[in-house]
């Protein structure tokens, strides 16, 4: 069960976390600028035409994203985007059109739709006010996918945020033949951030592993996870202590015919790992099937792919075995103590 | 007398903080190659004479030696148990979950450099006529055949000393013959110390040296 918790809880937030990768790689985003601090959760909207101006930068999106609870039992990812944002290349359109900047016209993500039931043509509330549904896509990922788009306009007003964004979403300029990418990307930030000062431009991957939301659920599942993991512990602990303490006699027999304590030692936690194994390989089982539920479940869909990332179920695996290792310890170390004849008597 | 293989000089063994005495003073010598009985009352100590003699247990006082060197002082009685010495108990002690062939190979994972392939398990078991029982487990094994494999399994590491306390113990009349005949052929064929804890007299006579304890002192 703690396994399952941990590989379902972490297995979300990773989900989430690749999930940003996944919008920042299809809209062709490779440096976000943002607040230098997350004290500040936006900036001037007047930045904009100053980074318009720098030599590396080829196209700007400025936008708006925030979390938004779209009915009682539906929330989703809201995202504010000029008309001609070149974000629009991470989705297509599978019905109706895109909106027009100034209009109150929303877009929504083939999920959410389902979710809500919504086509276009439709009208949706949100936040007290009424919204036109022109157009329903397809994202490319979970987070586009379960995600209402509007005009920034008409973000910003929902959002008190007027003459400011969340981010400005960059496209560089192709890199000088002869520059490598890593250093072009270096002095694209640096001249970012001379231009616009109390601003860090954060190279997209990056941004996408260490935004706010993506941090909060990675230290939500991290901390409820490592609760779950240290009762698992306990309970490998108990088991193998009750093993260890039930095959007292066979530990005696063991020993008698010449298995050294060390050898002992080693048996016990090979079988504590690989209880912790076990409980990992069905951990995985239960935190996939979870993650799947919760990829169905309305007020989760949004933001929850199904798909489980193999590192994952790698640092699962080796979690689950070491956390078998840390339980078999004390088991381990007593069984490894028993005298022979106090064991071979044990009844 | 040669030189002793096993040698207890001196020897007690206290329990319980001293508050029981299981030996009081042993002094003995067992010569490679010997086939020993001991006998004697419960609680006499003739047990205690076993595990010390195998380095299951170290003297409270007195010292226990192997080939005149000092048993679990100077070397390591891990390895002399699964280099020297094979174990049979009355209780057989087989582990469960394991077959005959398997039981037989446990303490083949002990020895250094052991050969700890099946076939020697195998060609051990047939030595024992348990040629037709290899993979069964020990629940689905008679009380003569459990001993049998429990034999097997002493030999795994070609020991110098078989030590066995009470083997016929939960056996029948019949099984205890065909044990005691087997443990005999072997100490015969391979010129191996058996040293045989028993309280039943017939066979504690058929011992060239019979060894009589009471109350943690030798008698005779």
């Amino acid at each position: 069960m703690a396994m399952g918790a941990f590989v379902g809880l972490v297995g979300f937030s990773h989900s989430f976390e690749l999930a940003w990768r996944q919008m920042y790689s299809n809209s062709g985003t490779d440096i976000a600028v943002v607040p230098q601090t997350f004290l500040n959760t936006s900036v001037n909207q007047s930045g904009l035409d100053k980074l318009r101006t720098l030599p590396v930068v080829g196209e700007v999106a400025p936008m708006i994203f925030s979390f938004m609870a779209l009915s009682a039992d539906v929330n989703a990812l809201a995202y504010g985007w000029t008309a001609d944002s070149f974000e629009f290349n991470a989705i297509s359109m599978i019905a109706g059109r895109h909106f027009r900047d100034g209009q109150p016209e929303i877009i929504l993500g083939e999920l959410l739709a389902d979710s809500l039931k919504k086509h276009a043509g439709d009208t949706l509330e949100i936040q007290g006010s009424n919204f036109n549904v022109v157009g329903v896509f397809h994202g490319g990922s979970a987070l586009e996918a379960g995600a209402v788009i509007m005009p920034l306009d008409q973000m910003q007003k929902l959002s008190s945020l007027e003459g400011k964004v969340t981010a400005f979403h960059v496209r560089l300029k192709p890199a000088p033949i002869g520059e490598s990418s890593d250093h072009y990307m270096a002095r694209s930030q640096a001249s970012i951030e001379a231009a616009l000062p109390g601003l860090r431009a954060v190279p997209a991957v990056e941004r996408a592993s260490n935004n706010q939301l993506v941090l909060l659920a990675h230290a939500t599942a991290w901390g409820t996870s490592s609760i779950a993991l240290l009762i698992g512990i306990l309970g490998i602990a108990n088991t193998m202590a009750m093993s260890v303490f039930e095959r007292t006699r066979e530990i005696g027999v063991l020993r008698a015919l010449g298995w050294n304590s060390r050898r002992v030692l080693l048996l016990i936690q090979i079988e504590a790992a690989a209880l912790g194994l076990a409980g990992g390989l069905l951990g995985i089982a239960f935190g996939s099937l979870a993650l799947r539920v919760l990829a169905h479940l309305p007020q989760t869909a949004n933001v929850v792919s199904a798909s489980f990332p193999i590192p994952i179920l790698a640092e699962a695996l080796a979690i689950a075995i070491l956390a078998g290792l840390l339980a078999g310890i004390v088991p381990a170390w007593r069984g490894a103590r028993l005298s022979p004849v106090e064991a071979l008597r044990y009844d | 007398m040669t030189n002793p293989q096993l040698e207890l000089r001196a020897v007690t063994k206290h329990y319980d903080d001293g508050r029981v005495e299981a030996l009081r003073g042993v002094d003995l010598s067992v010569c490679a190659g010997e086939f020993v009985t001991i006998s004697g009352p419960s609680g006499s100590g003739k047990s205690t004479i076993l595990h010390l003699m195998g380095g299951l247990a170290t003297p409270t006082t007195g010292t226990v030696l192997f080939q005149n060197a000092l048993l679990g002082a100077a070397s390591d009685t891990d390895t002399y148990r699964s280099q020297h010495v094979g174990f049979i108990f009355q209780a057989f002690h087989l582990l469960p979950t394991l077959s005959a062939i398997e039981n037989v190979q446990v303490p083949m994972m002990a020895a250094k450099g052991a050969d700890r392939n099946a076939e020697r398990a195998e060609t051990l078991l047939r030595g024992v006529g348990m040629e037709n029982r290899l993979h069964h487990f020990p629940n689905e094994l008679s009380a003569g055949e459990r001993q049998r494999v429990a034999i097997a399994r002493a030999l795994a590491n070609s020991p110098s000393i078989l030590l066995a306390d009470e083997p016929t113990g939960n056996l029948d009349t019949e099984n205890s013959a065909r044990i005691m005949k087997i443990l005999t052929g072997i100490q015969m064929e391979r010129g191996m110390t058996l040293i045989v804890v028993t309280h039943e007299n017939d066979i504690a006579d058929s011992a060239p040296r019979h060894i009589r304890i009471r109350d943690g002192r030798i008698e005779s």
